[in-house]
């Protein structure tokens, strides 16, 4: 009776799991977009008004802006897809080479070209096609506050900068990401420098050399703040520190009525063109599948008409690209008029895949220029040097024949050992005997190899790939040679592996000898029966432990922030000059060891205080009673009873110090130049920040791993020797 | 093991102790004092340990601290150590006042009841461990381990580690460590209760043996009553915080001063009965719980008074069957007999409702026994004990 029960619940929820795949196609389209709050509202608006009067019915899906681009590309190919999604323009390279997009066709039909902006059209435009219908523009414009600067935009950079003599003292006549390059591309532009020219990095030569140097200029005229993220900016503007800033849309939604400001466009460089900043066209896109239909594609064109863009204006703030929206009187406020002049000379945003790979190498030349480490003809070329380095193409595939001669070589050495094994006498006995044990470790068995063996092996197969997902082929055991060698650059040079290595391995001594210091001090200290409030410290100090560790780290970054951290403050009330801690090796350094090791002490903390209980009371009184101080007692008999169990925690400590991602990418986010990242947030950054190299990124893990392996081998060897005599 | 002992023939002791062979009782002239305590006081928390205790050790001498749980022996000897420090009174090692001292600068050596070895030392350095750090040199810190290690029988142990060696080994090693420091005093807390009973008795005689082939001055603590009988030149009962008695072992078995004492000491414990003394014929009896003896007149003296209440003890070992003619002292109605092969032990009652007693019996004698039969008893009048029921004192002076 039981078993029946049972027999129906599995039935049961077998259905549950493979109902929602086999449900019928929906007859409406659906329709993919990453907006919120008034934005999304515009959209479902139209959407259930268009629905109403087609009949069609239309199901809109908010997807989270984070996994966006993941989610189109895990899901159009499979058929789970929108039939029309709304993005960026600037993923447009990505969205054609991966197949999610298709032509948008009678959607923007050659006859309504006209009622769009030239700007949006020409975003939305690759190899002769239209490929997706343009909604609405997003560029930077320039925040003035009104009480510091009147309403009057002024004509030049210049002419905005000659207000600093009148401004309060401390007060900045101009802020923004200055070190960000979609933020300086504003500025490369009226000097006539480019970012990127369609195939490769572009930031050289010597327009840009000028620009880059007009910008050291300004940071060290004091007229921006030479290293502000967008949350300072926002900081800088609300608190009357800055007088204007450059900065989008989305600024005006946080300011509210906290100061009073006015937008305008973008003003002119004396000597130079107009301040020319980037622009994000958002796009009505058409999946393959959705471009075959006609409900999809009329969805897309109502998007764009005349009658959604009022809507998507009034309701959800948008700067519509609709021309026939803004040739009528006082169409929308005069916020959107703001940015929508300030869009009419606003460059649209490359939107090939290479372009994605120019970021990293831009911004960390332009650091180096604002923080005077290198002259910007210097550190433009150094980065275009690392954007070649990184696009470099892998040299034409080898023979597959060493590697397989490699492998083969391997199963054969694993068949003799098999074969050796099973012919041994007592074998078969042996494993008759043990038969009924295979099946309760069976599961276990398969869920490690199902959860860690399987990843492990796809992970090392990857390694002999190379190449993004468009071309994606075997190279053997080239990533490899690449990484040992440092791609032909000197051994030691920045970002070569033995650089990193070294960086990595003083990173792991550092860190885990002020964990295991701290550690024994704060534990031995804890362990002592007459410390008043012992729970309370012991509490205290496990704390940092319990907090994520990612929680952690970005509280750290804050604190040595440059100008707002509690660290620099905490100096400044000492009479102390504030520290750039990121723009320095050694002081970035410190500032991760310091993060890392406010985490990491808790545990060695934990481990001595339980080692220490174990240590009978009565041996440390015989080392009194025999003439010991306590020092000398602490030095020959505690110390080495902690040994035996420090040693494991020792080696644990190490290989998590090694791999410690966390604080090493979001503390220092491996500045300055790259220098303080390790042997993980190196590899993270081939697969994801260098245009996806995701065999090359393989090929560092599996090197990583085999330097821990061998790291727990050589510390177990030591720790397991010391156990015999000790324990 | 004791094997070992007797092959070493040389003395480790200091050089000024005296022979090793006199036993303090046989000394004529008192003794110049190795360690005293006066007026010790010491609480932990709101719980008070002792109660202001005095302590003579002389030279030479093994003087046994005995006492129920929580008597406060093990404190006292942790704080002769100097592992603790004590709230009131003085303390004196060798003629200098160590009160203050840590441990280190009292030269004491101890030995643990858990031996508390360095678990990740070998014996060898064990037993160097306190040399070391006293800068002994070298070649002098080998020629004492070997002496000590020859002694114990610890020769072929020297390189072990303490846990690859039986209990009984790490107990010599543990001694060895004492020794080889040579110190001023020699302490021992409940050093064999961790040992079975047969390792126990051998250890034992182990360590009395060596007492007295060093001359060492020792402290030692111990609950069990037989080692406190056959160890102690001087035996210093504890009670409550405070010393109950003190006195060479046999004295005060046989003559304790309090009831505590008496039913402290020996084992099965003292039987006591409540009852009264009465003159009759010109000779007092002690009467009480069925039994009726004669009292040694010349040991209480003047405390016998006619109709006065006390308590009575008598030793199992002193109550015999009456023979030939001796007046029963009572007759004992037996409940339970336990055979032990030499002696037996009658358990019953002299009369009705009456307190349950002990007599130790000849094993022939008993034989004879079985529950609830009744066997006439005698006891001698010398090993009749009387104590006052109020304040438990001994009636002799």
């Amino acid at each position: 009776m039981r078993k029946l029960a049972f027999a129906v619940l599995a039935a049961l929820a077998v259905l549950l799991v493979l109902l929602p795949g086999c449900g019928e196609a929906p007859s409406g389209i659906v329709v993919w977009h990453a907006y919120r709050g008034g934005e999304q509202k515009a959209l479902e608006e139209i959407a259930s008004r268009w629905s109403r009067e087609s009949g069609v019915k239309v199901t809109t899906l908010a997807v989270p802006y984070d996994a966006y681009a993941a989610k189109l590309e895990a899901a159009i190919p499979r058929g789970n897809g929108p039939d029309v999604f709304v993005s960026p323009h600037e993923r447009l390279g990505s969205y054609r080479q991966n197949g999610l997009v298709a032509p948008v066709g009678d959607a923007l039909p050659e006859s309504e070209t006209a009622s769009y902006e030239p700007v949006a059209l020409d975003a939305i435009s690759a190899d002769g096609e239209r490929w997706a219908v343009p909604l609405a523009t997003k560029c930077v414009a320039l925040y003035m506050n009104e009480a510091l600067l009147g309403e009057k935009a002024p004509a030049t950079l210049e002419e905005l900068l000659a207000a600093k003599s009148r401004l309060p003292a401390g007060v900045l006549p101009l802020a923004y990401e200055a070190q960000s390059p979609y933020f300086h591309a504003a500025l490369l532009h009226a000097y006539g420098g480019k970012l990127f020219d369609g195939t490769t990095f572009a930031m050289v030569g010597p327009e840009a050399e000028r620009a880059a140097t007009r910008l050291r200029e300004l940071a060290t005229t004091g007229m921006i703040p030479p290293d502000a993220s967008g949350d300072d900016v926002k900081r800088l503007f609300v608190s009357g520190k800055a007088a204007s800033v450059i900065s989008g849309p989305w600024l005006a939604s946080d300011l509210g009525t906290r100061v009073p400001y006015v937008v305008v466009p973008l003003p002119a460089v004396e000597g130079a063109g107009k301040m020319k900043p980037y622009l994000t066209v958002d796009g009505a896109f058409l999946t393959p599948t959705g471009a075959k239909r006609t409900e999809a594609r009329s969805f897309a064109r109502e998007l764009a008409s005349l009658d959604a863009a009022r809507t998507r204006a009034k309701v959800g703030a948008q700067v519509v690209a609709s021309r026939a929206f803004w040739s009528e009187r006082d169409a929308g406020t005069p916020l959107l008029r703001a940015f929508h002049d300030a869009a009419q000379d606003a460059v649209p945003m490359p939107s090939s895949v290479a372009m994605r790979a120019t970021w990293v190498p831009a911004q960390q030349a332009l650091l180096k220029v604002l923080r005077g480490d290198a002259t910007p003809h210097d550190a433009l070329e150094e980065a275009k040097a690392r954007y070649d380095d990184i696009m470099r193409p892998p040299s034409p595939s080898p023979s597959p024949a060493p590697l397989v001669a490699v492998l083969g070589m391997a199963l054969l050495a694993l068949a003799i050992f098999a074969v050796r094994r099973v012919s041994a006498p007592g074998f078969r006995a042996e494993l008759r005997a043990s038969a009924p044990a295979y099946k309760y470790v069976l599961h276990a068995a398969l869920t490690i190899f199902v959860l860690v063996v399987l990843p492990l092996v796809a992970g090392a197969a990857t390694s002999f790939y190379a190449g993004t997902r468009d071309a994606f082929r075997f190279v053997g055991l080239e990533n490899y040679v690449e990484i040992l060698t440092a791609r032909g650059k000197p051994l030691l040079s920045h970002g070569s592996f033995y650089f990193t290595l070294l960086v990595t391995v003083a990173w792991t001594i550092v860190n885990v000898t002020l964990h295991v210091a701290i550690g024994l001090v704060l534990g031995i200290l804890l362990a002592r029966p007459f410390l008043r409030l012992r729970a309370i410290y012991r509490v205290l100090l496990i704390l940092p432990w319990a907090v994520p560790s990612y929680v952690t780290a970005l509280a750290w970054k804050g604190m040595f922030h440059r100008q707002f951290g509690a660290i620099n403050a905490i100096l400044a009330a000492f009479g102390a000059e504030p520290v750039s801690w990121f723009s320095k090796f050694s002081t970035a350094f410190a500032a991760n060891v310091a993060t890392n090791v406010w985490l990491g002490f808790p545990f060695m903390m934990v481990v001595v205080m339980g080692a220490l209980t174990s240590i009978p009371k009565d041996v440390l009184e015989a080392a009194e009673v025999d003439g010991a101080t306590r020092w000398q007692s602490f030095k020959l008999v505690t110390l080495p009873l902690l040994r035996p169990t420090l040693l494991p925690a020792v080696v644990l400590g190490s290989v998590w110090t090694f791999n410690m991602f966390n604080v090493v990418f979001l503390v220092s986010g491996g500045e300055p130049d790259g220098t303080t990242d390790i042997l993980v947030s190196e590899a993270y950054r081939w697969a994801f920040a260098r245009n996806a190299q995701i065999g090359y990124a393989a090929a560092y893990s599996v090197i990583i791993f085999g330097l821990l392996a061998l790291m727990s081998r050589v510390l177990g060897k030591i720790g397991g020797g010391s156990q015999e005599e000790a324990a | 093991m004791s094997e070992g002992i007797h092959q070493a023939s040389r003395t480790v002791g200091k050089e000024s102790k005296p022979a090793a062979s006199e036993r303090p009782g046989a000394a004529a002239a008192p003794r110049a004092l190795r360690c005293s305590a006066k007026g010790i006081q010491k609480s932990f928390g709101a719980t008070t340990i002792l109660r202001g205790v005095d302590l003579q050790i002389p030279e030479g001498s093994f003087a046994v601290l005995v006492g129920p749980s929580g008597c406060g022996k093990s404190t006292l000897l942790r704080l002769v150590a100097g592992l603790e420090m004590a709230d009131a009174g003085t303390i004196t090692l060798a003629g200098k006042d160590v009160t203050k001292l840590p441990p280190r600068d009292r030269d004491i050596a101890m030995v643990f009841q858990s031996y508390a070895l360095y678990p990740h030392l070998t014996v060898r350095e064990n037993l160097a461990f306190g040399l070391e750090l006293r800068k002994t040199p070298k070649n002098e810190i080998a020629e004492r381990i070997k002496e000590a290690s020859a002694m114990l029988g610890l020769d072929k142990l020297l390189d072990r580690l303490p846990k690859q060696m039986s209990g009984g080994q790490r107990q010599r090693v543990a001694m060895g460590r004492a020794i080889v420091r040579r110190p001023n005093l020699f302490l021992f807390d409940e050093p064999l209760s961790n040992l079975d009973a047969a390792l126990r008795a051998e250890v034992r005689v182990d360590i009395r043996r060596l007492h007295d082939r060093l001359g060492a001055t020792t402290l030692y603590v111990t609950h069990d009553q037989v080692e406190a009988m056959t160890l102690a030149d001087t035996l210093w009962v504890l009670n409550g915080g405070l010393v109950e008695q003190k006195g060479p072992p046999l004295e005060i078995y046989e003559r304790p001063k309090t009831r505590f004492v008496a039913t402290f000491l020996g084992s099965p414990q003292m039987n006591m009965l409540d009852g009264i003394l009465a003159k009759e014929s010109g000779r007092f009896y002690a009467e009480g719980g069925g039994l009726r003896a004669l009292v040694d007149e010349d040991r209480f003296g003047s405390a016998l008074e006619d109709g006065r209440a006390v308590s009575i003890g008598v030793r199992p070992h002193d109550l015999g069957l009456a023979k030939d003619g001796v007046p029963p002292a009572g007759e004992l109605k037996v409940e339970l007999v336990e055979m032990l092969g030499s002696e037996a032990f009658a358990h019953g009652w002299l009369r009705q409702s009456a307190p349950s007693i002990i007599a130790r019996l000849d094993a022939d004698d008993a034989r004879a026994l079985s529950p609830g039969r009744a066997v006439p008893l005698a006891v001698a009048p010398s090993r009749v004990h009387l104590f006052d029921p109020a304040s438990g004192r001994s009636l002799a002076e």
